[in-house]
């Protein structure tokens, strides 16, 4: 073998590599419990908005939150799909998941609405408990149902969740379909850097932690009996190739499989010159 | 504070208490009334009634309101009994009338309920009752909040927005921090509060505690309008920590005045001086040494200690029959006024 065909060899192995390396990335384009959060140029203010045709879909398990309340595992809704964007200031979360029938409002004792809330740190920069957060790490929670509206609201715990004053989240809401086709669309919208004390701050420079609830008022859900989500992030701060340890892992694999076809290159060609003595 | 021989719950100074004396009640409505003009004339309480007047034996407010669940599964208080939150049609739906087409414009058609015939209301089984003549009978059972001393409404809040007062005992839904979850509806076993779909939120029976505050007409101190209103007087109202009153007396001292469904352990603070009624006749008419009322059924309704208070009132009855003086009969009888209402008894502490 040539010294030129080696390096042939050398850099297609290479270009292996490369590729090798790049499948996993291609085939799960984002880190598990990432929501892409991208800047969006077009209209997101609506259930329908342009805009949200080009934001990708993340989907989101949900499971019965351990609330102790009467039923409470026993709920409706398995995942919800959530597409996050920015646009001039402003911060969009959509979601979307599968009921049957809209539960639309309480005007009877045993009647309960659905209802969808997002839950994030009230500081960014600590992740609270996922339960409310607690007294020392509150949440925000953007809420709503289509009984009582949209709700901003503050929470350090189970149980004390508590209106903001002059409420800077709102809402567009639609069920459309039936059956298995039953679909409410929810979009969320807040500006990034609102006013007030405790308000989540989202300057884009850091990634925020973000979680979800589903209400099926259908199924008497209401409090804690809901379902709910982990921790997911919005990649705020800037890598959306997920985080850096992945990168350098494959980094490393990709180096040590070049050395070690470089070397067995080396190895062959040298048995081949000695055979040949 | 201590309390040697009755309990009030843990962090309350003292415990509101009512009686109501079955034996005097004539099902007129009055206390109902009253309590709706203060409390329920709002948007979304139409339904509600913080006070109802049922008949005995009969399905109640609302509808089977007995087979619906709350409360704890024991006396340790450490587990509750599931319930569930009664319908709109078990309540009863609070009818419309076409007053204005048929009085005033003159709309030929019956006063009626708008919507078709109705198959459920409140008091719809009034003076049903039971039995066969001439042996039928009923009474009536006046209801308001409890305002337990162990109240499952309470802990079936996920958000505390159900309370015990401190200063008295009264059981109240804050209404700032309710978000109309029912869970306190569900868990009430005496289904005494109720879901408002306007406001949003839960109520209930609040004792009227603006009127034993002397917030209520002419800022005196006044007794919950349900008594106030009462046509033959069949409440009294105060303190069961007031043991000077007439109120400790019948409880704890006499033991005749008894809570309904004690076995729901909720410990109530309305007590009941169970009804009496003649006894049975022959199909000639001739009376038979038979309870009209059933023992078995009072027993239901009030546990088995209502066969000690029957009795206890029985012979001081006869007592009075020979000549002779009971305290408890003088109290029974509201021999004394001033008594009936010991509101203020510890407006000083």
């Amino acid at each position: 073998m040539t010294d030129r065909s080696t390096w042939t060899f050398v850099a297609l192995a290479g270009l292996l590599v490369v590729v090798a390396g790049a499948l996993p990335m291609l085939a799960d384009a984002r880190p598990a419990y990432e929501i892409p959060a991208p800047t969006v140029e077009e209209d997101l203010a609506g259930t329908d908005a342009a805009g949200w045709e080009e934001v990708p879909a993340a989907e989101v398990p949900l499971e019965s939150a351990p609330s102790g309340l009467p039923n409470a595992e026993t709920v409706s809704t398995r995942s919800v799909d959530v597409q996050a964007a920015r646009s001039d200031g402003e911060v969009y979360l959509r979601m979307q998941w599968q009921d049957a029938e809209a539960s639309e409002s309480a005007s009877a004792p045993q009647d309960f609405a659905d209802a969808v809330a997002v839950q994030i740190p009230a500081d960014p920069g600590e992740q609270p408990a996922i339960a409310m957060g607690s007294q020392s790490n509150l949440v925000n929670v953007w809420y709503w149902s289509d009984d009582t509206g949209t709700e901003e609201l503050l929470a350090g715990g189970q149980g004390s969740t508590t209106a903001f004053d002059n409420a800077s989240v709102q809402t567009w809401a639609e069920h459309a379909g039936s059956g298995e086709n039953g679909t409410w669309t929810v979009v969320f919208n807040r500006p990034a850097e609102p006013a007030g004390d405790n308000r989540t701050v989202i300057t884009g420079d850091e990634d925020l932690d973000i979680a979800f609830a589903v209400w099926d008022g259908g199924n008497a859900e209401r409090s804690g009996h809901k379902a709910v989500s982990g921790w997911y992030y919005l990649p705020f701060a800037g890598d959306s190739g997920g985080p850096p340890f992945e990168s350098i892992l494959w980094a490393i694999a990709g180096l040590a499989i070049v050395a070690v076809v470089v070397v067995t290159i080396q190895g062959v060609r040298r048995a081949r010159a000695g055979g040949g003595e | 504070m201590a309390h040697e021989n009755f309990e009030i719950a843990d962090g309350v100074d003292h415990q509101v208490a009512m009686v109501m004396d079955l034996n005097k009640c004539i099902g007129c409505q009055t206390c109902t009334v009253a309590c709706k003009s203060i409390w329920t004339e709002r948007e979304g309480t139409e339904y509600m009634y913080w006070n109802n007047v049922e008949t005995r034996p009969g399905k109640g407010y609302p509808r089977r309101w007995e087979e619906k669940g709350g409360g704890w599964a024991s006396e340790e208080h450490t587990e509750r009994t599931p319930g569930e939150i009664p319908s709109s049609e078990d309540y009863g739906e609070a009818w419309e009338f076409d007053h204005e087409g048929i009085l005033k414009e003159g709309e030929d058609k019956k006063l009626a309920p708008e919507g078709g015939k109705p198959e459920w209301g409140p008091n719809w089984d009034e003076d049903q009752g039971a039995g066969e003549h001439p042996n039928s009978y009923y009474f009536y059972l006046p209801r308001i909040c409890n305002h337990c001393t162990h109240p499952s409404c309470v802990e079936a809040c996920p958000r505390q927005a159900v309370y015990k007062r401190e200063e008295d005992g009264v059981v109240l839904v804050d209404q700032d921090r309710c978000r109309g979850y029912r869970y306190c509806v569900e868990g009430c076993p005496y289904k005494k509060i109720y879901y408002n779909a306007v406001s949003k939120n839960s109520e209930k029976c609040v004792f009227c505690y603006p009127r034993i505050e002397g917030e209520g007409p002419d800022d005196e101190v006044q007794p919950p309008a349900c008594a106030d209103q009462c046509v033959t007087q069949l409440r009294l109202a105060g303190y069961l920590d007031d043991t000077e009153g007439p109120i400790y007396k019948l409880v704890e001292q006499y033991e005749v005045a008894l809570p309904l469904h004690p076995e729901y352990q909720t410990t109530p603070n309305v007590y009941y001086i169970p009804p009496f009624a003649p006894p049975q006749h022959s199909e000639d008419g001739e009376t038979v040494d038979v309870d009209r009322i059933p023992r078995s059924y009072l027993e239901q309704l009030f546990g088995e200690r209502v066969n000690d208070a029957l009795d206890t009132i029985e012979q001081e009855r006869q007592k009075v029959e020979r000549g002779g003086y009971s305290e408890l009969m003088e109290i029974l009888q509201d021999r004394n006024p001033a008594e009936q209402y010991r509101l203020e008894v510890f407006s000083d502490d």
